[in-house]
């Protein structure tokens, strides 16, 4: 039963000191495995970038926040996921995890990454989850113009393209 | 205080605030619109940051002097405490706490906070600590002021703290905050009230006299309920 369960809010807008502090957080990625970028912004329901929210991501063993900034940007150094076999053995395609605050959210988003191209992809069990024409809001595309592997991943909390949430039931 | 209020919930709908509540109004824009797509436990992230992903030290539960200009924060010293526990009662030891709040003004350091509240030079407002072997937290601090938001006419916020709480999985991550009881700015706050009647006073803090040291600081106390139902399931590398 959730009958005791202690209910969330939102992060508000004046989360940065405590939870943006330098020290501890991941950004600087360490590790075996292919170092990727991923980047791209956060938008609200009229297409402005999102100024004051945070993002976590959680790959397995790897743990990073970042804020975004004044347009809205993100960018988050991840080291390329390997595919994770969940009980029953049905075996998920390369994914990051992410959580999603903001001040005017009262409750953090769960949203996945998954990378444009992989095979896996078109039998993950949980892309397969998801109605067939929003899939392509949790692919992120390979961001041809840098230089090192990098992925382009825009977050739309609402509206047009509104990128898919998870609800873990 | 009448509102909109959206169907779309994370979580228990008779726990959690929904994502769209029109008396807070930053939702409007914000809250998803389209139904959220549930995920089976079994295909869920089980497993969580290890609580050492971010680094404690014993000074960071002291918010009275954790400044680190050796001098003391004003206002009235609060020992805020409690417990984390999953649902079924049970203690959830090393859950990484991490806590903001406003100064006894009602001022936070933030760059953004600009309301003319008096900055206090001794206090940071943030704080952090692992919870023990009894799933017990503890915070020196002082009382947090109220202060007021342009979220509706002479809108204020009541006191709270921020409680970011880390547990030992990625999907009962919780990020929320501590009211104070009997505190007048509840009724008219829509964050507060987005959350399902029944559950609101979960989050009001209740006054402890057991907690209260003698000519010291007075106690609060906070107990906090993580969704425990998933920990029997573990996430398996599989193969590259």
């Amino acid at each position: 039963m959730n009958a005791s369960l202690t209910p969330a809010q939102t992060v508000g807008p004046f989360f940065h000191d405590c939870l943006l502090r330098g020290d501890g957080l991941a950004s600087d990625v360490a590790g075996e495995g292919e170092r990727i970028c991923l980047r791209g912004f956060v938008y609200d329901g009229d297409g402005v970038g999102v100024p004051d929210a945070m993002l976590e991501c959680w790959q397995a063993d790897r743990f990073t926040r970042v804020g975004t900034d004044a347009r809205g940007a993100y960018t988050l150094n991840i080291i390329s996921p390997n595919s994770v076999r969940a009980s029953g053995s049905l075996t998920q395609a390369p994914h990051v995890s992410l959580a999603i605050f903001a001040r005017g959210l009262l409750n953090h988003l769960f949203t996945r990454v998954y990378f444009a191209d992989n095979a896996l992809n078109a039998r993950d069990p949980v892309l397969l989850r998801v109605p067939a024409n929003r899939r392509q809001t949790l692919i992120a595309m390979r961001d041809a113009d840098q230089s090192e592997p990098a992925f382009r991943f825009d977050i739309v909390l609402q509206g047009n393209g509104e990128t898919v949430f998870f609800d873990f039931k | 205080m009448i509102t909109s209020i959206g169907e779309i919930v994370r979580g228990d709908a008779d726990v959690f605030p929904p994502y769209l509540y029109e008396a807070y109004r930053a939702t409007i824009r914000r809250a998803p619109r389209m139904p959220l797509v549930e995920v089976p436990l079994e295909l869920a992230e089980l497993s969580g940051p290890l609580p050492n992903a971010i680094p404690v030290t014993s000074d960071d539960g002291d918010l009275t002097r954790n400044a680190g200009t050796g001098g003391e924060a004003i206002g009235q010293r609060l020992i805020v405490t409690g417990r984390v526990s999953d649902s079924r009662g049970a203690a959830m030891p090393d859950v990484l706490i991490e806590v903001w709040q406003a100064n006894a003004a009602g001022r936070y350091i933030h760059k953004s906070d600009q309301w003319p509240g008096p900055l206090d030079p001794n206090f940071l407002g943030i704080g952090r600590c692992r919870t023990d072997g009894d799933g017990t937290y503890r915070f020196l601090t002082v009382r947090p002021g109220a202060y007021p938001w342009r979220n509706h006419p002479n809108a204020w916020r009541p006191a709270h703290i921020h409680f970011s709480v880390l547990g030992p999985s990625w999907s009962n991550r919780l990020v929320t905050q501590m009211y104070f009881a009997d505190d007048p700015l509840l009724a008219q706050d829509p964050i507060f009230n987005a959350v399902p009647e029944a559950a609101r006073s979960r989050l009001v803090a209740a006054y402890a006299h057991e907690v209260t040291e003698p000519e010291w600081a007075l106690g609060w106390r906070w107990n906090i309920v993580l969704d425990g139902a998933n920990a029997t399931v573990f996430e398996e590398p599989g193969p590259a």
